[in-house]
């Protein structure tokens, strides 16, 4: 099969679905004739027209508003936060709004709109351009959160995204854009609340999301050479979450990591291992590690950054720490 | 401009059915009988019936906490209304929403909003989304005095000018921000100045008198349609009781006594109703039966919401997503 | 580098600790791990592992002297290594920790926290994985009979998976050191010695022929009772006496007690128990006492008077579920309540088993705080003196202590002849706040008609 980039798929995805449903729009800053910041949106206004790729001032609020008001009025609008730390500034329409009107006003209306951004530390753009709290949505009832690993995930997802009748907060990662991997030309769509197991193991659960996946890929194989059997499970949306797939694992191995890029209080990965500590403690045989982001804000100097992050070497260590426990 | 009997005549029994709607609530919240915050619009009556007046039924309405009569105005029926203030599952949110969120996607009504200068941005929204269906819709977006202070004021008066979206930024200026006046709150004194930031018009209106404000909406509508974009009509008006029921004697911590009074004297209905007979549009019996049939709506309704049934505890699980 | 020894921390409550015994001499070598000092805290006894491989350079603290927890009682030196200066000369005494530290957990050179699993007699909390938990519990397998391989000595799954009923492999690492010692050096062989300590540890007591009377080890070093001029004699008050004399207060002060008492018939339960023995005997291989019986009706009662199975916390009466009777024992230097547990559960067999394995230990001063620290009732006897009847103080938080008289001879009359019948009383004191005088009167009431009808309260035991 051909192999494109993520940046690509999610391009091929909003040109397919604008293609077959005229009342997708994106609005977006910058993301006209300049493509989008991570060039996602290239080449979309010469073919759809600056009607509905639009340019908008830096008024967040405003368009993630607006976009609220079109979905509510018949509209399938796909707005580009471009980055997560921008939402912050328009948290009012995601919240307060999107999320609950069809809840508040008692089933009737909705709301079908999707909201990409990013997340991801490493580019040194500091702490106001590296966030990871994509968690903070997922806390959030009435949205749904998408976590694309690669970009099959990514054009599967986003065409999900897009025909999904709820608001969809649909959480890129940065360090993936330029990623290759292989995406069939047809389009297709992978549902919502369904994890994939990425590899099948029997000692060792790991949970993990965006570029943490392919980490824990890595890692699961250097295991593999010492005897250790990895099971890699890949979310793919935080909310709806499939506990199902995640408890049926952990109850096989009895051990558990979770790798999440956010930070570690309060973050995604505490919540696995809540649900874990809930729903299968008494499978467990070691204790459950969170690697996670620490509790820090992204820092700018270079080798701080590099030890603000973490990946393949950080989940070996976890992987010797619980296969301790035998 | 000429106004038909019967249209003046459909101003009146809904300013009335505001008016005695709002009263009810007055009871019923004393009575413990209606939970949560209840926002009343007892004395703004005309801007809610003028505006909405303009609008046909497939024009959109943004509104706000303050959002009885908006709803009313635009279409809303009694008993769902009533019955969703108190909770009910006959309730237009099945009970859900409450008195802050009343919502009637048939009716273009786009739901009440508990955050202040909320609804803006879904205003342009849906003035976008019109533009781009290609439909002669407008929308309506109602927001007060202290909402223009908000980001979303500006942000969305921009976007809307930029792209020349169908919407009527209908501002109701009742002179405060809960407890703090318009003058503590901006150096301007009409917010619709603010429009000409925006590069569109920005218009003042008496927001007591119902024929003014029907007028000052009914040119921008026509403007809105036409594809030449948004205005702002700012109406001059007061709320007669508290912030909401409970703020002790009816903002009196704020307000003078003298101040309020002064307002009822200018009550929207009563001079409507001096003006409809004066100018014999209408007789004392035609519009004492109006009350009369008013009434008996309401008392209707208030039966009907009692009556009703609390929605079943599953509910509180269901509508979180489609 | 030079180690501090400590007294340990031994339990959220403990605040003091004495050495009963060295079991070390200053220039011994000593293996980390090995235990070197034997400590009384709170009635228990503990050996303690010495926290690092070196030379027992000093001892700063005699046996008998009590001192806070976490005071530094002694110091290893590498082989070689000189003596800190600081314990030298004038310094050369135990450094005292503060009292009020006690109730924090405080990171210590002591062996505390590996002492969980390994068979010593300190009794912390067993560190576990859930899984493995689960699986013992399926199994029925002791978590204290399980050797811990995991990180920290926690039990893995693993470990249970390939757990075997405690073997004699596991029990000849599982002699004390003193007792081995005094095995070696009388030339016993220890094989097939029978432990009697936490965990089956072979205790000195245990060497044929090498009787330790428990007593002389409890009171060895105990601080002489000094002669004041004036006075008369003073003695220090030690950890066991102080903890009886604080609780005690405590308890009277706290809780208004109120006491019921009945007389109770007790030819039947003599005649049941004498008629029963020799087959019982025969089948389990243990001579229940009369106590047995006692206990076994005392939980059989409480179950249908759950309130003297409870505690007030604060606003809260807590129900206990399980029904842990303690039994009050006399040791020479006071008094103990180890608690049987699940007595309404069990069979006399078993309840006998517990007692006696219970009391044995106590004479010895053996017992874990947790068994003492579980009871839910009481039952004080003073049976074997001539106290015709006393009133017990209630041991916190428990709501409900039963004294036992002596059993005496009482004339009575049947169908108009005189006879003679055996008689105990028995007296409830209960906690007045939560139990009120009609709930204790049906609770003995009801315990006198299960003993003067043994036949039908023990048929299924």
């Amino acid at each position: 099969m051909r192999e494109i980039t993520y940046c690509d798929a999610l391009n091929e995805a909003l040109r397919e679905c604008m293609t077959e449903d005229e009342n997708v729009v994106l609005l977006g800053e910058d993301i006209g004739s300049y493509g989008g910041i991570f060039q996602v949106t290239k080449g979309l206004q010469d073919e759809f027209g600056a009607e509905r790729i639009v340019d908008v001032p830096i008024a967040e609020a405003g368009f993630v508003g607006a976009a609220v008001g079109a979905a509510l009025t018949g509209m399938r609008p796909v707005v580009e936060i471009m980055f997560i730390d921008f939402t912050t500034v328009c948290m009012d329409m995601i919240i307060n709004q999107a999320a609950k009107m069809r809840y508040m006003f008692g089933g009737k209306g909705s709301v079908p709109m999707v909201l990409r951004t990013n997340i991801g530390a490493g580019r040194g753009t500091a702490a106001q351009h590296s966030q990871s709290f994509h968690s903070i949505f997922a806390h959030i009832p009435g949205l749904v959160v998408v976590a694309p690993s690669g970009p099959y995930e990514a054009k599967g997802l986003l065409a999900e995204a897009i025909k999904n009748d709820n608001p969809v907060i649909f959480v890129e990662h940065k360090r993936l854009y330029m990623t290759k991997g292989e995406v069939p030309e047809e389009s297709y769509r992978i549902p919502f609340g369904k994890a994939e197991i990425k590899r099948a193991g029997e000692d060792i659960t790991i949970v993990a999301t965006h570029a943490l996946v392919g980490a824990s890929l890595e890692a699961a194989e250097i295991a593999a050479k010492d005897g250790i059997s990895v099971e890699v499970i890949d979310p793919r949306t935080l909310a709806p979450l499939d506990k199902d797939t995640i408890l049926t694992s952990v109850k096989k191995t009895g051990r558990l990591i979770v790798a999440d890029e956010g930070h570690k209080t309060c973050g995604f990965a505490s919540e696995i291992t809540a649900i874990a500590a809930e729903e299968a403690i008494e499978y467990l045989k070691a204790p459950v590690i969170r690697n996670a982001s620490p509790d820090v804000p992204v820092p700018f100097s270079p080798p701080l950054e590099k030890a603000f992050m973490f990946g393949k070497d950080e989940i070996l260590e976890s992987i010797k720490k619980v296969i301790a426990y035998a | 401009m000429r106004l038909t009997k019967e249209k003046l005549s459909s101003f009146y029994q809904t300013m009335q059915t505001i008016r005695l709607f709002e009263e009810r609530i007055v009871d019923l919240y004393a009575r413990g009988q209606v939970p949560g915050l209840a926002h009343l619009y007892i004395g703004e009556e005309a801007v809610a019936t003028g505006v909405c007046g303009a609008l046909n039924k497939a024009d959109y309405i943004t509104s706000t906490h303050r959002g009885h009569g908006h709803v009313i105005a635009k279409g809303a029926a009694l008993n769902p209304m009533m019955a969703e203030l108190f909770g009910k599952v006959t309730g237009y949110c099945k009970g859900k929403g409450g008195s802050m969120h009343i919502a009637d996607m048939d009716e273009g009504i786009l739901g009440a909003n508990g955050i202040a200068g909320g609804g803006l941005p879904i205003a342009i929204g849906a003035g976008w989304s019109a533009k781009w269906r290609k439909t002669t819709q407008v929308t309506a977006c109602f927001f007060g005095d202290d909402a223009s202070s908000n980001g979303t004021f500006h942000e969305s008066l921009n976007l809307a000018s930029l792209h020349k979206l169908p919407v009527l930024f209908i501002c109701e200026n009742n002179g405060y921000g809960i407890s703090v006046s318009q003058a503590k709150c901006t150096p301007i004194k009409d917010i619709a100045s603010r429009a000409v930031a925006y590069d569109m018009p920005g218009v003042v209106v008496d927001g007591n008198n119902v024929v003014e404000v029907y007028k000052a909406a009914e040119k921008a509508v026509k403007r809105a349609r036409a594809g030449e974009g948004p205005t702002v009509i700012e109406c001059k008006t007061y709320r007669w009781r508290g912030h909401h029921e409970g703020d002790p004697n009816q903002g009196g911590r704020y307000r003078t006594k003298e101040e309020i009074q002064e307002w009822k004297e200018k009550c929207p209905i009563l001079q409507f109703e001096k003006a409809l007979l004066k100018e014999k549009k209408a007789t004392k019996t035609q519009l004492d039966e109006i009350t009369r049939a008013t009434e008996e709506a309401i008392d209707e309704a208030v039966l009907f919401a009692k009556e009703s049934d609390y929605p079943s505890i599953e509910e509180m699980y269901k509508d979180v997503l489609v | 580098m030079a180690t501090e020894v400590v007294i340990p921390m031994l339990g959220v409550t403990v605040e003091k600790g004495k050495v009963v015994e060295w079991l070390k001499e200053e220039n011994d070598s000593v293996e980390k791990g090995e235990s070197i000092f034997v400590v009384e805290a709170d009635k228990v006894t503990t050996e303690v592992e010495s926290p690092a491989t070196g030379v027992l350079a000093k001892i700063l603290l005699p046996p008998g002297e009590e001192v806070p927890v976490l005071s530094v009682i002694a110091i290893i030196t590498d082989p070689g290594e000189a003596m800190p200066a600081e314990y030298l000369g004038e310094g050369g005494r135990a450094k005292l920790a503060e009292p009020a530290s006690a109730a924090e957990p405080v990171k210590t050179s002591s062996p505390v926290e590996s002492t969980g699993v390994t068979g010593s007699t300190f009794s912390g909390p067993i560190k576990v994985v859930p899984a493995a938990r689960k699986l013992a519990k399926d199994r029925a397998i002791a978590l204290q009979s399980v050797c811990a391989t995991g990180p920290g000595e926690t039990i893995t799954h693993k470990d249970i998976l390939t757990h075997k009923d405690t073997g004699k492999t596991e029990q000849s690492q599982n002699i004390s050191t003193l007792a081995r010692r005094k095995a070696e050096a009388e030339g016993v062989s220890l094989d097939g010695a029978q432990g009697t300590g936490v965990r089956g540890r072979v205790m000195v007591a245990d060497l044929a022929g090498g009787k330790l009377p428990a007593t002389q080890t409890l009171g060895q070093g105990r601080a002489a009772a000094d002669f004041d001029p004036e006075f008369g004699k003073v003695i220090p008050m030690d950890g066991m006496r102080s903890t009886i004399a604080k609780r005690l207060t405590s308890s009277a002060f706290t809780a208004p007690h109120v006491a019921f008492y009945s007389d109770i018939h007790m030819d039947p339960l003599l005649a049941y128990r004498k008629a029963i023995l020799p087959q019982f005997e025969q089948k389990f291989g243990i001579r229940p006492s009369v106590n047995d019986f006692l206990l076994k009706a005392v939980a059989l009662t409480i179950r249908e008077y759950p309130m003297l199975n409870a505690m007030l916390k604060d606003d809260e009466i807590h129900v206990l579920p399980s029904i842990n009777v303690g039994l009050a024992v006399a040791i020479p230097n006071g008094l103990v309540v180890p608690a049987l547990t699940d007595v309404d559960q069990q069979g006399i067999s078993e309840t006998a088993a517990q007692r006696k394995e219970l009391t044995g230990r106590a004479l010895k001063g053996q017992l874990t705080l947790e068994e003492m620290d579980r009871g839910t009732f009481t039952v004080s006897s003073l049976a074997q003196f001539d106290v015709t009847f006393f009133t017990s103080i209630l041991n916190p938080p428990q709501s409900g202590i039963l004294s036992v008289g002596k059993t005496r001879d009482e004339l009575s009359l049947n169908d108009g002849a005189v006879i003679v019948k055996k008689v105990a009383t028995m007296g409830v004191a209960v906690d007045h706040r939560i139990i009120d005088g009609v709930m204790a009167a049906g609770f003995i009431q009801t315990l006198k008609a299960k003993l003067e009808n043994p036949a039908f309260t023990f048929m299924h035991c």
